[in-house]
């Protein structure tokens, strides 16, 4: 398990870097000539895609996990609270 | 309970982790790139009070309820009110920012066609707030 957290966070912090990157890159140097509207509405399409993506995956698994666990579901095993005389 | 694997929840928090990350990368970038005003962007003190606008260009020149500005050039409007919170709105071209009393917000545009378009409040500020409205004129260096 140590090993998976360490992976983990290691991944986590090559993700973070590029981020803070940028963040720490702007400094007070002039900016550029740039369409406002274009920047907006990319980064809320952008952010759309990946909220209707997690969304998806989202309520995908809830909805294979409701399917998966029912206990008609052929495959379904008592669990050790439940008894076993069923 | 023994033998449970909770390997998929730590790949959940790491997918979670990550994914948040990235999203807040993409918006401080675009907040870094709209907020990062252009060398040479002229000045325009807008002055928001109940319930009209008014603007004053670097060389003194004002004007109120309309603003003539040249294409291709970046302004930067230093935002101010007078009475209550107004915001500053050009719909057109994504401008948006509050005026508060006691402060000078600033915010920036650069227009890259001739036209004509609505300024207009877009804070509820009084009884004719919903008047309270401007004309964007986007002309021709040469005109």
């Amino acid at each position: 398990m140590k090993g998976i957290v360490g992976l983990l966070l290691i991944l986590a912090v090559l993700v973070m870097i590029p981020a803070l990157d940028l963040a720490f890159a702007a400094g007070q140097e002039p900016g550029e000539y740039v369409d406002r509207r274009v920047i907006i509405w990319n980064l809320f399409f952008r952010m759309m895609t990946v909220a209707f993506t997690v969304g998806a995956v989202v309520a995908g698994t809830m909805i294979w996990l409701v399917w998966r666990f029912r206990e008609s579901h052929p495959k379904a095993k008592p669990t050790a609270y439940e008894g076993t005389d069923w | 309970m023994s033998g449970h694997s909770n390997y998929p929840e730590w790949i959940y928090v790491a997918v979670v982790i990550a994914l948040m990350a990235w999203v807040g990368a993409e918006a401080w970038e675009a907040e870094r790139l709209v907020e990062h005003i252009p060398e040479g962007a002229e000045v325009i003190k807008v002055t928001a009070q109940q319930w009209f606008w008014t603007f004053e260009h670097e060389d003194g020149t004002k004007e109120i309820g309309e603003l003539h500005v040249e294409v291709g050039k970046a302004y930067k409007f230093e935002i101010r009110s007078k009475d209550v919170i107004h915001s500053f709105n050009i719909h057109d071209y994504v401008v948006l920012m509050d005026a508060v009393p006691g402060r000078v917000n600033t915010v920036w545009f650069a227009p890259d066609a001739v036209g004509i378009h609505d300024i207009q409040c877009r804070e509820y500020c009084g009884l004719i707030h919903y008047n309270m409205r401007g004309t964007l004129y986007v002309e021709d260096p040469s005109s």
